[in-house]
């Protein structure tokens, strides 16, 4: 039995997520296909996310970024933030708005 | 191997900037302003290039990659960048870089086997060419043909990431055939420039320019608000420099004459020095992880930068010097404020800051 009933899903930390921002593009990191996968299992949320590239110096703060905002949302749980670079990101993982902002056509993949 | 925390990188960062404050110092001597004793006929180029830039890259790059003995080329870099400021022997600092380039090839190619792909590779090489610079200046005891090498580092380290960035945008086929043909270009254009011919490398700076200019965010993000358009701003201004410096090597103008100042500074100060105004407000954050807020502030010093370079250049061909004297000055000054914005605002936003 859950013991957090009113606990957030994996949608809920999902938009929690949109708060954080890669800032030199300046586009949160779901929108921008960053984060992979939310589990909630019992009291622990789990999240695996990667990086645009793994020269990007800012990887390891925006985990703590992350960490931060699962914390906000819902204080009691234990987190574990991910690092993973497999399967590599690529720009087709954006989502629709992120693709029009950067003026993706409909037939681009 | 465990990552170094950040306390532990503070120290390398340092040493970096001592680079640097020398390295600005030193050029200004040679203008003829008066500077501190230690400083007079202190090399320039190298303190610029080595102890400042292949420091700061370097560490960079070692927090890119997360493992403690990619740390150990920063240590290398701010450790030679002290004892060049003190005055060591050429041949120990040249060792020093030696060993700090190839850590930095070492761990670009760690960040290179996680992902390869085309900006991964340019970013490696932007490595090779600090490391061949280092080798050239060992083995020629002047920095005369080793400085276009690391002059090629900055430019390949800066391509390699706006590349990396650019796929937002989707990059065509062509457009990226196009991207690797300019970086032969550049690479070929660096070995004609060590034997005196510039134009090459002139021609591929002014391709890059016009490819970045088209393919970069940044033009993007001159819509948004803040930080990503502050950094856009810096980014295409530079560009702007790009172009101009990749024109004035078509003329190949030799080290004393009219463009060659110009030429130097216009790529390192108006577009490297533009990409770390840019930068730092990110950067400083992930290797320290200390809070640079933006303000508007942020374009003070981007302005006088470009101001004061602007007269450098007018005042270099036109032969006025001391026009280009009190340029060099206005280039210094407003990297110091630049710095000291940078620092003011890290400090404020962490007193502002209530500690767990």
């Amino acid at each position: 039995m859950n013991p957090h009933p009113a606990a957030p899903d994996a949608s809920a930390i999902r938009e929690a997520l949109r708060a954080v921002q890669d800032p030199e593009i300046g586009m949160n990191i779901v929108d921008l296909g960053l984060v992979y996968d939310i589990a909630v299992e019992g009291n622990r949320v789990a999240v695996r996310m990667t990086m645009t590239s793994p020269a990007c110096p800012m990887g390891q703060m925006i985990l703590d970024d992350v960490d931060e905002a699962i914390a906000r949302l819902c204080p009691d749980r234990e987190r574990s933030v991910e690092l993973v670079w497999s399967p590599e990101w690529s720009p087709a993982l954006m989502s629709e708005s992120a693709k029009a902002h950067f003026g993706w056509q409909d037939d681009d993949a | 191997m465990p990552d170094l925390p950040p306390p532990g990188r503070a120290p390398l960062l340092i040493g970096g900037f001592a680079g640097l404050i020398a390295g600005v110092l030193a050029g200004l001597w040679r203008f003829g302003w008066p500077m501190p004793d230690l400083v007079a006929g202190a090399p320039h180029g190298v303190l610029m290039m080595c102890a400042f830039f292949g420091t700061l890259i370097s560490l960079e790059r070692a927090v890119a990659v997360s493992q403690a003995w990619a740390y150990t080329g920063p240590l290398a870099g701010a450790l030679t960048s002290l004892a060049l400021i003190a005055g060591a022997p050429g041949l120990s600092v040249a060792l020093g870089f030696l060993v700090c380039g190839v850590v930095l090839i070492a761990a670009s190619a760690c960040a290179q086997r996680r992902h390869d792909a085309v900006h991964t590779r340019v970013l490696t090489l932007g490595a090779v060419s600090w490391l061949v610079g280092v080798m050239l200046w060992l083995w020629q005891q002047t920095p005369d043909a080793a400085q276009w090498w690391w002059l090629g580092f900055l430019v390949l380290t800066i391509a390699g990431e706006r590349l990396e960035l650019s796929r937002l945008v989707r990059v065509s086929p062509t457009m990226q055939r196009l991207f690797v043909l300019i970086i032969a270009l550049i690479v070929l254009g660096l070995v004609a420039a060590s034997v005196g011919h510039t134009s090459v490398l002139g021609g591929a700076l002014i391709a890059l320019a016009g490819w970045l200019f088209k393919e970069d965010i940044a033009r993007r993000n001159l819509r948004a608000r803040g930080l990503p358009r502050y950094i856009a701003i810096c980014l295409l201004s530079g560009y702007l420099w790009l172009m101009a410096g990749g024109t004035l090597l078509l003329t190949t103008p030799s080290p004393g004459s009219a463009g060659w100042d110009s030429a130097m500074h216009t790529l390192t100060v108006g577009f490297v020095f533009a990409m770390v105004f840019g930068h730092a407000p990110i950067i400083l954050p992930a290797v320290l992880r200390v809070k640079v807020p933006y303000h508007s502030g942020f374009y003070l010093p981007l302005v006088g930068l470009h101001l004061s370079l602007a007269l450098r250049v007018i005042g270099d061909l036109g032969d006025l010097f001391a026009l280009r004297a009190h340029g060099a000055m206005g280039n210094a000054l407003s990297i110091a404020l630049f710095v000291l914005i940078m620092v003011t605002t890290a400090t404020l936003a962490r007193a502002r800051t209530p500690t767990a």
